[in-house]
């Protein structure tokens, strides 16, 4: 049908709405869109708190003026954003080269077990403790990837479905040991006993910076000079593009992937370190909830990008942290977090939709 | 042989929730819409089904609810993949994650957590429920296991014998060539996202009205990302999903019996179990080559027209 007469036929509506396609928006309009999206999400979210009996001014208190004003609600902040900086980066390493890690959850499980086995049977010297558990900790973050990769990359199994599996075994793995032969001896708790003074993140001792939030930061540096000056970095974005003509013109596809989807394993394992030996000071049956999924929702939002990584991690924990006052003044329940991240999600990527398409309306 | 039978017994109500859901991920999927979601949908599904229980007692009106509760959150999906073209893994995941926040809190503001209820009533044939063995097994069961064979059997139909399911598969094999040919590529996919979460949502209920009883917070326990696994199993054909599924339900019935086997397995190794299987089996599937997958060709691609000006 030519376009006259197309033209014809919409002649008797006054216009219509017609979508098409740009590859390159200008960066400032994307920026300003995906800043939309987000104000929109947190508007969206502050409507649910207040639907749920949160009152405008608590709101603005506990999410803003606590936050800001309060050295201890920062440290908290800063605290909690180390392990999700982490796991953000564990999940855009592996989005890099189209791998989907759903199972962060799972290795940052297997991470915290290899941490505390360390911690349990004091291995190695006291001073070298806590690099030995960082180091155990991202050795058992591999090990648990290595079957999902495996899989895949021999028997074309699905990984979205195999990691998710292997987070439910990780935890009734984790279950038996708190339940059964890690159970604290002295409290006999759910959980592991607790970590010694040289088994714990404390402060870095410069302007109260804790040493996991150092660490996120040097893994910040290191996975953006991957990405964006190694030779590594520069066949994953090819592999990201194409894979199929990445192949073509020689690139080992399967190393690349493999060598990236362990080190998105062993991220995800220093991150269960983080948050038990830097938040917890001992591993306990739901240290890691909601860490898996924020890790790939922080991922998605910071489109792989490792400061952006930084920016939607801090955004994420200012909201954990401010759930669990919520929870503790207010009664409301933590799963308003999950609730909260999810339109975030959604408004963003409502507004991205506006960013890869034009809305024309035609007469 | 009396634990055989009382195994076997509790198979189909194990088996129903694996089912149902599996049934509408495959009409889901069929239309070309990668549904990661499943386990939200059980979860709203549950939630309002306990909810219904609680404060009206009528397993009906509960049934209903809860496919309602998946149909209204599967727009919200539907809306994400289908118009604004957004990632069907991350929307999929998304969705989980919203419908757990969702439930829990809706749960926690009413009071309804850990509060049990009354649940179904076993249907009663007479003599055929005597017959011993079989009886206890096929003939002693609620409504909703002996629904589910029929919604499977709807569901053939729908899809091999009438206009509608053409459409739903043509627009997940060759969205292009259906969209050519005056189908709305939108509006089947929509009806299939839409169908499939209700009795994704209908399996949710069951889980909280049929089985359990009770409301508790994140109670699906992975069965949504069973019922995928089971999918890819079954290569998107209803009745080996239906098989998969029994299958999936004698693993599930058989936890709480195994230490009156006389097996002294740690608890949490048992209950690792049906994820264990489940890996196993999709490894099964993978190693037979000869076969072909059986994915939709579309299946996760968001259809988007040549558009003119």
């Amino acid at each position: 049908m030519p376009d006259s007469a197309v033209a014809r036929s919409h002649r008797s509506l006054l216009s219509r709405i017609n979508l098409e396609i740009r590859e390159h928006a200008p960066v400032p309009q994307q920026v300003a869109l995906l800043a939309a999206g987000l104000l929109l999400g947190l508007l969206v979210s502050a409507l649910i708190l207040v639907s749920v009996g949160v009152s405008v001014s608590a709101l603005l208190n506990e999410f803003v003026i606590s936050i800001v004003t309060s050295s201890r609600s920062m440290g908290n902040v800063l605290d909690r954003a180390a392990p999700l900086v982490i796991v953000g980066l564990s999940a855009a390493i592996a989005f890099k080269t189209r791998f989907w890690n759903i199972g962060i959850e799972g290795q940052v499980i297997f991470g915290a077990i290899g941490a505390t086995l360390v911690a349990n049977a004091d291995i190695g010297p006291p001073e070298l403790r806590l690099f030995t558990m960082g180091a155990a900790a991202m050795l058992a973050g591999m090990i648990w990837i290595a079957l999902p990769l495996y899989l895949r990359l021999r028997l074309r199994i699905n990984e979205i479905i195999s990691t998710l599996l292997m987070n439910y075994i990780a935890l009734n793995f984790l279950l038996h040991l708190l339940y059964g032969p890690w159970k604290d001896p002295v409290t006999a708790f759910p959980n592991s006993k607790i970590y010694e003074h040289v088994e714990r993140l404390g402060s870095t001792g410069w302007l109260n910076i804790s040493t996991s939030v150092a660490i996120a930061m040097v893994f910040v540096v290191i996975v953006a000079w991957i990405f964006a000056a190694s030779r590594f970095g520069f066949l994953m974005k090819f592999v990201y593009a194409n894979p199929a003509m990445a192949r073509a013109i020689g690139v080992n596809v399967a190393v690349l992937t493999i060598l990236a989807v362990l080190a998105s394993g062993a991220l995800s394992g220093l991150a269960g370190f983080a948050i038990s030996a830097g938040i917890d000071n001992r591993m306990t049956q739901s240290f890691f909830v909601g860490y898996g999924f924020s890790g790939i929702l922080i991922g998605f939002l910071a489109r792989n990008n490792p400061i952006a990584v930084v920016f939607f991690a801090f955004l994420i924990s200012a909201l954990m942290v401010a759930g669990q006052s919520l929870q503790i003044f207010y009664q409301i329940p933590f799963s308003i977090v999950q609730l909260i991240q999810a339109t975030i999600v959604i408004c963003v990527a409502a507004s991205e939709f506006l960013i890869r398409h034009r809305i024309r309306f035609v007469r | 042989m009396e634990f055989l039978i009382n195994w076997l017994s509790n198979v189909p109500q194990s088996a129903v929730p694996f089912a149902l859901a599996a049934l509408g991920l495959i009409v889901c999927e069929r239309s070309g819409v990668l549904n990661l979601g499943a386990e939200g949908y059980l979860l709203v599904g549950a939630n309002a089904g306990a909810g219904a229980m609680l404060t009206t007692g009528s397993p009906m009106f509960a049934f209903v609810l809860a496919a309602l509760a998946g149909g209204a959150l599967s727009l919200l999906f539907a809306l994400l993949v289908i118009n604004l073209r957004m990632n069907q893994v991350i929307s999929g995941l998304t969705i989980v994650f919203f419908a757990q926040g969702l439930t829990s809190l809706i749960a926690a503001r009413n009071g309804w957590t850990s509060r049990s209820f009354s649940g179904l009533d076993q249907l009663d044939f007479g003599l055929l429920t005597d017959i011993p063995v079989l009886g206890p097994i096929l003939f002693n069961q609620d409504a909703i296991v002996y629904l589910t064979v029929a919604l499977f059997a709807g569901a053939v139909f729908v899809f091999k014998r009438t206009e509608i399911g053409l459409q739903i598969r043509a627009v997940g094999e060759n969205p292009a060539a259906a969209d050519s040919t005056g189908v709305s590529v939108s509006l089947y996919r929509y009806l299939a996202v839409v169908s499939g979460a209700m009795l994704i949502g209908l399996a949710g209920g069951y889980l909280s009205v049929g089985v359990s009883k009770i409301w508790v917070d994140d109670m699906a326990g992975g069965r949504g990302w069973i019922a995928i696994a089971l999918m890819i199993f079954a290569r998107w054909q209803f009745w080996p999903a239906l098989a998969g599924a029994v299958l999936f339900g004698c693993i599930e019935a058989l936890i709480p019996r195994v230490a009156a086997v006389g097996l002294q397995v740690p608890q949490y190794f048992v209950l690792m179990l049906p994820y264990v299987a489940t890996l196993c089996a999709m490894v099964w599937v993978s190693l037979d080559r000869t076969r072909h997958s059986g994915v939709p060709a579309a299946l996760g691609e968001p259809y988007v027209r040549e558009e003119r000006r």
